[in-house]
């Protein structure tokens, strides 16, 4: 193959998860909290691409498309939360939700 | 090991490899650093278009179309007409010392990559050297349709209906006739 | 013969089952007749059982069978075993018919009674216990058929439960009947230590070859079980209270057939008491005591039952006395005359009872020759018979207890003077209770509250079963007379054979001796009583209380057992129990506290849970990898 080797995909994609992971666990908007997580989901699409690759079948293409639908359908839902939240004069602010608490 | 790959169209790769993977890693931490919303949404933008170039680079190119044109075009359209509809309020992450909670998730974060890496370098054991060869008809919109349509059939229809669901999820989250009781 | 056993055994449960079964759709008087009946047929089969055996020639007289195998392992085979020999052929009889007698006057007794039912279930349950008693051909049956009796004893006498004196009645007869129980299963226990087994024929051949302290605590054993099921000292106190049961209740199990059954224990395993002749002899002398003691007592008594229950624990003495000394026929034979003339009082005393709608104090009574003559005279048998009158049964049967005493030696011959006294006592305190009751002007009580009875299915029920247990108690002695004439002895030879013999001049001595002294009883009765000549002397406090047992019981058993259960409720159950639990609680009630805290609330801390859980466990597979 032309170019890197698949090696560098990958940790290209393990660099990737490991920020979004970081952001989740940090910020305190549900939005970033959620584009944190298209990161994560993105760093992933990017480590089945490669094996894909490096086995010649396309099979983690595949999975990797099923994955950016749910992914979008995950944002849609997700996005309709944060706008009810806003409705309701809520605090965007993942901390301050805690009526589970035990 | 770049200057024994070193032949004109390697070059090429390497270095638009290089710019790509960059950008992708800037942008990824730029989306996790800005308190203002919009910049992280359009640093994801960018992180997306860098990783459609990786895509590419790796003989994907239906889905590296799908991914600027789904991703990109919609998702992150999305996203920035929510980010204007609530005015983009925001935390500054980094304000204020640095908690427990931070500094574990630093930690926690730090020690997963550091862990991916030494399985991928270290435990593969020259594995992940050989990539197949793959031909001019590899990552082609029909394999990828086929594929879907045989071999993969479950995953297609159920991810239609995971669409399905958050459709009329999202009708049911942004309806008025809650608000008003 | 062995299926007519068979039959006298369980038809009796068979009643009590289906009138427990049958419920409310059976009549009372349905069930007065179904229990009736049952024992009737076990009379029927008793008599069929024993006409089997006279076919069988003397030596040949002894058939076990099987039913049931109920344990078997190794040496060790005890199974569901009954006999048919002439011990247990004797006991049927006398135990179904008299038993037969008392259910048939039950149903007029007991008419009326809300709960007839129950009581006519628990009278067969009864039959059947005994009958499992006396037929049983291994110890460990007739350890159930004891436990079993004790149990319908403890049934009957609270059957009206409302009572609390009744109630307290039932526990303490319970409570003393378990303190023999306990005795019985240690010598049982012992016995299978030494012979492996609890039959009969296995285990009465080897008694001689037990050791001499072996073969004592066995005997003890056994008597202490004797003694506690027959009211004797010092397990005595209880039989007195048992007359809260029914009145046919105490005719039938105290004094006709429960009572008796440690005298046929004694009987049954003599064999084990020969091997230790200590106990026997100790067995003999706490029947003479019983006997004095009981006959000391019933002259101060007030309520008539209870006259009668003493005068049932004085002739159980004397059974004693007589099996004690080895002349086990002749116990046999006061025991079966015994059940003749003691059911009859009781009977002929209940009649008197209803005719007075309840009441039993004899202080109140008088006169009632006028009102009741047939029962007057049914009593008046019954009394010349405890009182050992020629030519009526009790005279043979006690007589010849008494001169088997004369022939034993020295310890004999001192516990024929305590009988001596002891039939001078029997004639006082029976014809007091007769004159006080029947003779004299009636009473204003009486005149007020007599009733007679009908001639209707209760009184038929009430009379015919007196008229006949009048006539048995006549005629019954005739069954044996001193050496002359002794069906009784030749029958129960092959079984138990005598110790002793008293000679013919021993006898007749020893009679005459008796019947004088029992007419005297009966004359100062009637100058005391009857004609009223004299005032009764005033009555010791010594005798009022019993001779302070109850007093004694109390202090040494109640108490302590009261005081040691509060001690440990107070320093071992609250402390301990109690608060170990409520600690065990508290600690996991502070654990689930602490566990809570865990649950903040936050999304972050959960992802960051996840998260650090993840790195964690992908190190530790990249290691072990």
């Amino acid at each position: 193959m032309n170019g890197p080797d698949v090696v560098w995909y990958l940790c290209v994609a393990a660099f990737l998860f490991c920020t979004g992971a970081l952001g989740v666990l940090i910020r305190r908007s549900p939005l970033i909290v959620l584009l944190s997580l298209e990161i994560m989901l993105n760093g992933s699409n990017l480590a089945l691409i490669a094996f894909a690759r490096h086995h010649g079948r396309e099979d983690g293409q595949i999975f990797a498309l099923a994955v950016m639908a749910v992914a979008a359908s995950e944002v849609v839902v997700g996005l309709g939360l944060i706008v009810a939240m806003a409705r309701r004069r809520l605090d965007l602010d993942v901390d301050k939700l805690r009526t589970l608490r035990g | 090991m770049i200057l024994a790959a070193a032949s004109a169209g390697n070059v090429l790769v390497w270095i638009v490899w290089v710019l790509a993977a960059f950008a992708c890693l800037g942008s990824g931490i730029a989306v996790i650093s800005f308190s203002n919303p919009f910049y992280s949404a359009l640093s994801l933008i960018g992180n997306l278009a860098s990783l459609a170039v990786l895509y590419l680079l790796l003989s994907a190119e239906f889905v590296a179309a799908a991914q600027v044109l789904v991703y990109a075009g919609a998702v992150m359209v999305m996203f920035l007409f929510v980010i204007a509809y609530l005015g983009g309020r925001a935390d500054a992450p980094w304000a204020g010392g640095p908690s427990w909670q931070a500094l574990g998730a630093v930690a926690a974060s730090a020690a997963l990559l550091v862990e991916i890496i030494v399985v991928i370098a270290l435990k593969t054991s020259g594995r992940l050297s050989h990539s197949a060869k793959v031909d001019y008809f590899y990552g082609r919109p029909y394999e990828i349709g086929r594929l879907f349509l045989t071999d993969h059939l479950l995953a297609f229809e159920i991810t239609s209906i995971v669409l399905l669901i958050a459709a009329v999820g999202g009708v049911i989250l942004g309806s008025h006739s809650r608000e008003t009781q | 013969m062995i299926a007519a056993a068979w039959i006298c055994l369980f038809a009796p449960l068979g009643a009590a089952i289906a009138i427990t079964l049958l419920g409310q759709r059976l009549t009372r008087r349905g069930a007065g007749y179904l229990a009736t009946t049952s024992v009737g047929m076990s009379f029927v089969a008793a008599l069929v059982s024993f006409a089997g055996l006279l076919g069988d020639s003397p030596s040949q007289r002894y058939h076990p069978s099987t039913l049931w195998r109920w344990l078997t392992a190794g040496p060790y085979d005890f199974g569901m075993r009954i006999t048919v020999d002439p011990l247990s052929a004797f006991m049927m009889l006398v135990v179904a018919g008299v038993g037969f007698l008392i259910v048939w006057y039950s149903i007029g007794y007991m008419d009326g009674d809300d709960e007839e039912r129950r009581y006519f279930a628990y009278m067969a349950l009864f039959v059947f216990s005994m009958l499992l008693l006396v037929q049983s051909g291994n110890l460990l049956l007739l350890l159930a058929g004891w436990g079993l009796v004790g149990l319908s004893s403890y049934l009957l006498i609270g059957f009206w439960h409302e009572r609390p004196s009744a109630i307290a009645a039932a526990k303490k007869a319970f409570v003393m009947n378990a303190v023999g129980d306990a005795t019985m299963a240690l010598a049982l226990f012992l016995l299978i230590q030494r012979t492996r087994s609890l039959d009969f024929e296995k285990v009465f051949p080897q008694a001689p070859a037990f050791g001499g302290w072996a073969a004592n605590l066995i005997a003890l054993g056994l008597l202490g079980g004797a003694v506690a099921k027959s009211a004797q000292l010092p397990l005595q106190t209880w039989l007195p209270d048992a007359m809260e049961g029914p009145t046919p209740v105490s005719a039938l199990i105290h004094a006709a057939t429960m009572v008796t059954a440690g005298v046929y224990l004694i009987v049954r395993t003599h064999t084990l008491f020969e091997a230790a002749p200590r106990v026997e002899e100790l067995a003999a002398g706490l029947g003479a005591a019983t006997l004095l003691l009981a006959g000391l007592i019933a002259l101060v008594q007030t309520d008539i039952k209870r006259v009668i229950a003493y005068s049932t624990m004085s002739q159980i003495g004397y059974m004693f006395l007589g099996v004690g000394l080895g002349a086990y026929a002749n116990g046999m034979f006061h025991l079966m005359t015994h059940a003749f003339f003691k059911a009859l009082l009781f009977m002929a005393a209940g009649i008197v009872i209803h005719a007075l709608a309840g009441e039993q104090d004899m202080r109140r009574m008088g006169g009632l020759r006028q009102f009741l003559p047939r029962t007057y005279w049914a009593f008046m048998v019954g009394a010349l018979a405890l009182a050992g009158v020629p030519p009526f049964a009790g005279f043979f049967s006690k007589d010849s207890i008494l001169a088997a005493a004369l022939a034993h030696g020295w310890y004999g011959q001192l516990l024929w003077v305590v009988g001596m006294v002891g039939t001078f006592l029997t004639g006082l305190y029976t014809f007091r209770m007769l004159f006080m009751a029947f003779w004299g002007e009636p009473s204003a009580f009486v005149r007020e509250h007599f009733h007679a009875l009908n001639r209707d299915v209760v009184g038929v029920s009430l009379a015919v079963p007196v008229g006949v247990l009048t006539v048995l108690a006549a005629l019954g002695g005739w069954l044996q007379f001193a050496d002359v004439w002794t069906p009784v002895s030749n029958w129960l030879e092959p079984v138990a054979p005598a110790l002793v013999e008293a000679s013919g001049l021993q006898e007749a001595a020893s009679s005459a001796i008796a019947v004088v002294l029992g007419i005297a009883g009966i004359g100062v009765a009637w100058w005391i009583y009857g004609a009223r000549r004299a005032e009764a002397p005033r009555s010791l406090p010594l005798l009022e209380h019993k001779f302070y047992f109850d007093e004694l019981y109390d202090a040494l058993f109640y108490r302590p057992a009261v005081f040691l259960a509060n001690a440990l409720l107070k320093w071992v159950e609250r402390p301990l129990v109690f608060g170990s639990v409520r600690e065990l609680a508290g600690a996991i009630r502070e654990l689930g506290l602490e566990t809570r805290s865990i649950q903040t609330g936050l999304v972050r801390t959960y992802a960051l849970a996840i998260a650090a859980s993840v790195a964690v466990a992908t190190l530790v597979f990249v290691v072990v990898r």
